[in-house]
């Protein structure tokens, strides 16, 4: 293998990687702040979907880019909003989120373009690919240092492991975890910004394939830390980079079987790495 | 809960709340403390009212200088400042005599330093007024006086401390005045020299306490013969033996490896060496609601749980409904659970009679071993006089029992030999009821 | 039914006809056509009945076992899989075997349970020995699943008359009966609902769904009970993909008649659905599968009468959920106000 193929490969992997990081990232965030974060991949989705229309109709991408940040931001806040204030299972609520932002991306699609599967082509960010890419590790130094060091990261784990004690000490636990869930859907509609206008220029059905998921499996095998999910999040895109490379050179390794890759790759590493997993000790628990 | 309660604590005294489990005391310090909101009535605090509670409201994953600044961090160029969070951490832990090492995870400390943590968290922020919930429950004789020390470090510098507690030893140690809680009332505020040991037990009771019956002997031959049992991190090589018909009581500081003892008897943890038990064994387990019984469920299927050979007509998958009907009925009758039905919920049930139903669900098949875990922690007088009656029963008529227990009165009332366990050790033996407080005491802290 | 869940449906009702008007009026159709096509494609004739009762089905046996799952504490999200390796299987011994039909139909049902409980099994296996978040191991599995149904029925099954991913045609004689002549309705809804009374039964009176149910609701208590919570993972996950391995048996003998990895539009995922508005109770779940597959035929209806997208029934199956998610907020305050 010569030295410009593996290049290619590591960059391919980079841009594989970023919209997972982006997500993984988003649900770092939430869940250490005690939110269980299912609904990653329809923030993704609704993210992607907004910036392709926004940039449709405004003819300027960057646009569409800020829209698709809000727009997975205001889904964010509603199942943030849901989890605080109504006190919802959190997992049920993601899954209804799913079900809603996907089937509502779908629904505009045809409301809107009066086509099924896919929206026309719209201006895009391609050249800002990179910087994305930099961007998100950049973000996630910055967060790892945040929840380390900062006042606030310390407040936003107080929340996650012990909102009670949190109270206690003058803490609002309701609006850390409803606003960090915000940020994370941010997060996850930047992830989808950057698939939608920053790899391609438009939004298709079914164009996120479960890398919300991929992005949870991520903060679990990253221990909850920006950097570790962010590490993660980079082999599955590796993963996914070398599916391509090795499609069709290896006779006898079946495509299906690349295509599976990553996904047993998570299964493997739930396998060797049990027990080890600690998640936040309220997460997922209503407060009060 | 609460009905017109009226309590004044001052500055630089310490001031006893006694009561009942049940009686309202957790509920008045939170209110105090602002945690939760009176429906009626008015709060005056000079200063911050801080609360240290009962069951430790610290953040177990981070470590002693983040619980203790959480809420009002040094900061420096945006970040926290961690260098004067920890001299800060450090300088208050030697003004009180309280010292933690700030890096060290709060998960990792035991019960009486995680108490410290506490103590320190709400120093931090300079109170008024502290009120200690139940400080002693969980800690040594020797780390009981050192707290006490270090309350009276505080009431020399003006703060008042309010101390939740139901041992009356500690009362009249400690306290200036005392104030008695009954069913959310004050039945009685005073000086404590203007009272007695006596005046302050019946005002608390509201009456005289049950008797349990006479120890009689009954020991037989050896029924449980432990040997050389090791369980990693937390008992190493332990042997003991209980008799039929008799209690052998556990005294000691929680966290010294009775949990794991419990755990390996009742077959539940991995271990080494041997263990020869009856196969027929009832568990108390030491935490009701998590461990014992599942608060959702009636009664009926809460009784079920853990008898299906006793409640099958044989070993079938299918569930008797009327045979377990009709033993559920029986253990309520027998061990006086006052529920509205046996298809109620059991979370309906005050925590006296959940337990009441845990422990008869534990011996009304007569096992030859039962096992107690702090068989009457938070529950209140009646209940408890029912549970040690029942156990003295099942003790004459011939079950071997482990009690553990945190209270050494309990260990006294109902115990035939105790030995001591510190640190996954056992240690000392006191037998034939010939029970020297201040000795098991000594031993509970020995290294 | 108690105040609170009757509030709760009459909520749920109330929000799903909004949220339908409000689609239909985004889509330039009168509420009052629209529901008119809509109710017409649910129950307006023998076909459109049928229709419905062929999603019901399909809908019915994955949310039975997403409710075996849950009520032990297990969020499989892995019905969709577990369905498709279940109706791989069975469409697979449908064209391997020679018997009279009545053998052939229970070898294949038996297929698709041996198929969908295995796949769960996997998962089940990781949470018991090796405490792997089930969450993350049945959504992956879902992916293999695919993946390798598509590579089998592509390679080493590939079958001479295929058009598309799929394998042979069984034979006519193992076609599932019908209950309506010449419909999609057919013998499988019986046997779904006679598997929700026999959940039932299990849930309810063995102690095997007694173990089931206590390790759901409080794991330290049953373990302390001497109730082996990895052995309660195990035959949970395998008997929830068991159900939704018998859903894709019925696919496989009653609609499409041959396996084809485009098998299920993502029933597995709206099961998850059906199983928590129908409150994890097998015979509740019967009835909000009805309700699920009204929505769903009556939502084709919609589409092609009056051009209202289909997907507008997801969104509106999302908000069911998500307000169902919020049913102990909203029980709760209707408790205030009493």
């Amino acid at each position: 293998m010569t030295l410009s193929l593996v290049l290619s490969l590591l960059a391919l992997a980079l841009v594989r990687g970023t919209p997972i990081l982006l997500a993984a990232l988003g649900g770092v965030l939430s869940e250490r702040a005690g939110i269980v974060n299912i609904a990653l991949e329809g923030e993704m989705t609704a993210g992607a979907f907004a910036a392709a229309l926004l940039s449709y109709f405004t003819r300027d991408p960057w646009i569409g880019a800020i829209g698709g940040v809000a727009v997975g931001a205001a889904v964010g806040f509603a199942l943030g909003f849901a989890a605080t204030r109504w006190r919802v299972d959190q997992i049920v609520a993601g899954m209804g989120i799913n079900l809603i932002c996907t089937g509502g991306a779908a629904f505009g699609l045809i409301y809107v373009f009066n086509q099924a599967g896919v929206t026309p082509q719209v201006p895009a960010i391609n050249q800002a690919l990179w910087p994305m890419v930099v961007l998100g590790i950049a973000l996630a130094a910055a967060l790892q240092w945040a929840i380390a060091r900062t006042p606030i990261g310390l407040r936003l784990r107080a929340c996650g492991e012990n909102p009670h004690a949190a109270r206690a000490a003058g803490i609002d636990p309701l609006a850390v975890r409803l606003y960090a869930s915000a940020i994370a859907g941010g997060l996850a509609g930047l992830g989808g910004v950057f698939l939608a206008l920053g790899e391609l220029n438009l939004y298709s059905d079914g164009m996120i394939a479960g890398r919300g998921f991929i992005a949870l499996a991520a903060v679990i095998f990253g221990r909850w830390t920006p950097i570790g999910a962010a590490g993660v999040a980079l082999i599955f895109g590796l993963l996914e980079a070398l599916q391509f490379a090795l499609q069709g050179n290896i006779a006898w390794l079946p495509s299906d079987f690349l295509q599976a890759l990553p996904y047993i790759a998570a299964l493997l590493a739930l396998l060797g790495a049990s027990g080890r997993y600690r998640p936040p000790a309220a997460e997922g628990k209503p407060y009060p | 809960m609460l009905d017109d309660v009226d309590l004044t604590c001052e500055a630089g005294e310490i001031h006893a709340l006694v009561g009942e489990n049940g009686a309202g005391k957790s509920t008045l310090a939170a209110i105090a403390a602002g945690e939760i909101a009176a429906d009626a009535g008015t709060i005056e605090r000079s200063g911050r009212i801080g609360l240290v509670h009962q069951h430790f409201a610290l953040i177990d994953r981070l470590r002693v200088w983040e619980n203790v600044v959480l809420g009002h961090e040094p900061q420096r160029g945006g970040a926290i400042d961690r260098g004067s969070a920890r001299a800060f951490v450090r300088e208050l832990g030697e003004r009180y005599g309280l010292d933690v090492d700030p890096e060290a995870v709060v998960e990792t400390l035991p019960v009486g330093i995680r108490q410290r943590v506490e103590l320190l968290r709400e120093l931090a922020r300079d109170p008024g007024i502290l009120i200690l919930d139940e400080p002693t429950a969980a800690l040594s004789p020797s780390e009981v006086e050192r707290l006490f020390g270090t309350i009276a470090l505080l009431t020399q510098r003006g703060v008042g401390v309010l101390v939740i507690t139901h041992k009356l030893d500690e009362v009249f140690a400690h306290a200036r005045r005392v104030t008695v809680l009954r069913r959310g009332r004050v039945v009685e505020e005073r000086p404590i020299s203007a009272t007695t040991r006596e005046g302050v037990a019946r005002a608390m009771i509201g009456g005289e306490i049950p008797a349990i019956p006479a120890h009689e002997p009954t020991h037989g031959a050896i029924a449980v013969r432990v040997a050389g049992l090791a369980v990693p991190g937390a008992i190493e090589n332990l042997s003991l033996q209980i008799a039929t018909g008799e209690i052998l009581g556990i005294a000691g500081v929680e966290g010294n490896g009775q949990s794991a003892l419990a755990d390996a008897l009742a077959g539940l943890t991995a271990f080494r060496g041997t263990i020869e038990r009856p196969h027929s064994i009832g568990v108390i387990p030491q935490d009701r609601l998590l461990e014992a019984v599942i608060p959702n469920w009636s009664l009926l299927e809460n009784v079920m749980l853990g008898r299906e050979h006793a409640t099958s007509a044989k070993a079938s998958w299918r569930i008797d409904r009327a045979a377990a009907r009709a033993q559920c009925t029986a253990i309520v009758e027998r061990f006086d659970v006052r529920a509205a039905s046996i298809d109620a919920p059991l979370s309906t049930l005050s925590g006296g009679n959940q337990q009441k139903l845990v422990v008869g669900r534990a011996l009304v098949d007569n096992p030859a071993f039962v096992i107690a875990y702090n068989p009457t922690r938070g529950i209140d007088i009646g209940a408890t006089a029912t549970v040690h009656t029942e156990l003295l029963a099942a003790r004459n008529r011939g079950a071997a029992i482990l009690l553990i227990s945190f209270e050494l009165d309990e260990l006294f009332a109902l115990s035939d030999r105790i030995l001591v366990m510190t640190r996954g050790a056992l240690r000392g033996e006191f037998s034939e009821r010939r029970f020297d407080r201040e000795a098991i005491g000594r031993l509970m802290v020995s290294a | 039914m108690n105040r609170e869940s009757a509030k709760a449906l009459a909520i749920g009702t109330f929000g799903v006809a909004a949220a339908m008007s409000l689609a239909m009026i985004a889509s330039h159709v009168s509420p009052i056509v629209g529901f008119n096509a809509f109710f017409y494609g649910a129950f307006g004739g023998k076909q459109e009945i049928a229709e419905t009762l062929a999603s019901t089905t399909a809908l019915l046996f994955p949310a039975l076992g997403i409710a075996i799952a849950f009520r032990a504490g297990l969020f499989n999200i892995g019905a969709e899989g577990q369905l498709l390796i279940g109706g791989l299987l069975a469409g697979w011994i449908g064209t391997r075997i020679d018997v009279p039909p009545a053998i052939a139909i229970a070898a294949i049902f038996l297929a698709g349970a041996i198929g969908g409980a295995l796949w769960g099994a996997i998962a089940g296996w990781l949470k018991a020995a090796r405490d792997a978040n089930e969450v993350i191991s049945t959504l992956m599995l879902n992916f293999i699943a695919a993946s390798l149904a598509l590579y089998l029925v592509t390679g080493p099954l590939r079958a001479p008359d295929a058009a598309g991913p799929e394998l042979s045609l069984l034979p006519h004689a193992y076609w599932l009966p019908t209950l309506l002549s010449h419909t999609r309705a057919t013998i499988a809804l019986p046997i779904a609902l006679l598997a929700a009374f026999a959940l039932r039964y299990v849930l309810d009176s063995t102690w095997f769904g007694y173990r089931l149910r206590a390790a759901g609701e409080a794991p330290e208590a049953a373990r302390r009970a001497g109730i082996s919570l990895s052995r309660v993972a195990l035959w949970a996950m395998a008997w929830s993909g068991a159900l939704a391995g018998m859903g894709g048996a019925a696919l496989v003998a009653g609609e499409l008649h041959r396996f084809n990895t485009q098998l299920s539009p993502g029933y597995g995922f709206i099961a998850i659905a059906v199983a928590l508005v129908g409150g994890l109770e097998p015979l509740t779940i019967c009835i909000a599968a009805l309700a699920f597959g009204a929505l769903e035929s009556g939502g084709l209806a919609l589409q092609a009468a009056a051009a209202v997208p289909k997907d507008a029934i997801h969104v509106i199956e999302g908000l069911l959920v998500f307000a169902l998610a919020a049913r102990r907020y909203l029980g709760a305050r209707g408790a205030g106000a009493r």
